[in-house]
């Protein structure tokens, strides 16, 4: 027996002594993943976030997309002293022109003789202002039809088109629809509260999904509608026709939405507004 | 931070140095001692393992040998005087013991013949539960290990894996870095009992049935011995 247990033991010892050596914990091959950057954008980051064309130019200060200037706030006192000095360099260059025109009719002799040793001097005064005279020959442009179509506006004239501060058709890199100036949450939810208020959907559909009413509002600086709003509804039934009818009479009643700031117009200058049968019974 | 750079700032703590031996270092000590018991368990199955197998195989080659030798045709007479002074094996212990009994019956003056074939059966039924308590000692070990080996691991590594939960919940870090070692200190514990536990079962069950055999090939012989004796007693009588 003690044969026995030695053997054992140093079979034991043997077999321990090369797990020692071979049982080592193979690292597994981590191929470090490529990192992806990420940005952490807060709630507030990502709604101010601007969308943009990427291949258009960069502009400094991006302007909202505006084809249209805004009538409300007149900025006229800088329009109207451009014109002005333009008007007066073109009157002071006639001025300039026309009194040397009388000089050679005029024959005084004495004068003549007193002015002789400056007449050279004069003629070349006289000669200086001429150019003027002859406005620079413009290359005539040429009447082609093609190139007038053009340049025609081919959009329906009865459009309303986005008013701004400042014309601006070029979408930039920055913010075509930049919310820098955005509504806020108490804006929007003063807004939803006037409009559910008024809003009184039929009740007892089967189907209250068909209530829902997308409702398209387009609004003047001043929180008035600039044009019908527009409605959509899901349903065809009578409930549906009802609900989006409601829903068009709330927007029309409850007009001027004097909760929008002016500051914020460009925000909220066309809102899509969503009734929902849900949102009515919110707590809050 | 880079993946790469947390990948080696937390590694080296763990997986440069999960050798068996640190492993077993860094276990909490009822899980060592789990581990020692279980490790002792096994160099004592193995050790037991190797003592019956070469004692099983000498006793099946001396009762072949014997066997042979007995119905050779050889007097009885001379296989005792060659036996009796050290019976190397069960089956020359039990024609040893047997012989023994008839030749202290007739060789005294008064002949006790009346009891004498009970006697010998008596003596040879003695023999062969001797024997097979001799083959069979250490046996039960292997069958205790083999049950109770795998609960002994079991119970290492729930200890462990409770510890390692329980440094878990201190650090607050759950990263899978932190886990592991306990949790592969843990499984060692199991790993150790299954590898006591294993070979235990299967010597037992072998064993079990070498001892079955042989007891069976003694009680023939002890059969056949008790009639050819009964013969010569009646022969004689």
């Amino acid at each position: 027996m003690r044969k026995a247990t030695a053997i054992s033991a140093g079979l034991h010892a043997a077999v321990l002594l090369w797990a020692t050596f071979s049982f080592s914990g193979k690292m597994f091959d981590v191929t470090p993943a490529e990192s992806l950057p990420v940005d952490l954008v807060s709630e507030k980051d990502f709604s101010e976030m601007t969308k943009g064309v990427k291949d258009a130019p960069k502009v400094e200060t991006p302007k909202p997309l505006a084809e249209k200037k805004a009538e409300e706030p007149p900025k006229p006192v800088e329009d109207s002293k451009a014109k002005i000095t333009e008007k007066k360099e073109v009157q002071a260059a006639k001025e300039v022109a026309s009194p040397p025109e009388p000089q050679p009719t005029k024959p005084d002799q004495i004068a003549d003789k007193l002015k002789q040793p400056d007449e050279p001097k004069q003629q070349t005064k006289v000669e200086q202002p001429l150019p003027p005279k002859k406005p620079p020959q413009k290359p005539q442009p040429k009447f082609d039809a093609d190139k007038i179509a053009a340049l025609l506006d081919k959009r329906d004239p009865q459009r309303n088109v986005a008013a701004g501060l400042d014309p601006n058709n070029v979408p930039s890199l920055g913010t075509p629809s930049g919310m820098a100036a955005r509504l806020s949450q108490s804006e929007i939810d003063a807004l939803r509260a006037r409009l559910m208020a008024l809003w009184s959907p039929p009740v007892g559909v089967q189907d209250p999904n068909e209530l829902i009413v997308n409702v398209t509002v387009r609004l003047r600086p001043d929180g008035r509608l600039a044009a019908a709003p527009f409605a959509r509804v899901n349903g065809r039934s009578v409930a549906a026709m009802a609900s989006r009818d409601s829903a068009v009479r709330a927007v029309l009643t409850g007009q001027p939405f004097d909760m929008l700031k002016p500051e914020h117009y460009e925000s909220w200058k066309e809102i899509e507004l969503t009734f929902d049968p849900k949102d009515m019974f919110r707590s809050n | 931070m880079n993946p790469a750079d947390v990948a080696q700032s937390v590694l080296p703590l763990t997986s440069s140095d999960l050798s068996l031996f640190t492993l077993f270092w860094n276990a909490h000590w009822v899980v060592k001692t789990v581990m020692v018991g279980l490790l002792i368990c096994s160099v004592w199955v193995w050790a037991i393992a190797i003592d019956k197998t070469v004692l099983y195989t000498r006793s099946r080659r001396a009762m072949d040998r014997f066997e042979q030798a007995f119905w050779s045709g050889q007097s009885l007479d001379e296989l005792y005087r060659a036996l009796s002074s050290r019976p190397a094996h069960s089956m020359a212990a039990l024609f040893v013991a047997a012989m023994r009994e008839w030749k202290r019956s007739f060789e005294g003056n008064a002949r006790t013949i009346g009891g004498l074939q009970m006697r010998i059966e008596k003596v040879m039924e003695v023999t062969i539960a001797r024997e097979v308590e001799r083959l069979e000692r250490r046996l039960l070990v292997l069958a205790t290990v083999g049950s109770a080996g795998p609960f002994v691991g079991l119970f290492g590594t729930v200890w462990g894996i409770m510890t390692s939960f329980q440094s878990i919940a201190a650090s607050k870090n759950t990263s899978l870095a932190v886990v592991a070692p306990g949790i592969a200190e843990a499984l060692f514990a199991t790993a150790l009992g299954l590898v006591a536990a294993i070979p235990a079962t299967i010597f037992y069950n072998k064993f079990a049935s070498e001892v079955n055999k042989q007891a069976q090939r003694l009680e023939g012989f002890a059969d056949e011995f008790s009639a050819i004796l009964s013969r010569q007693i009646d022969e004689r009588g």
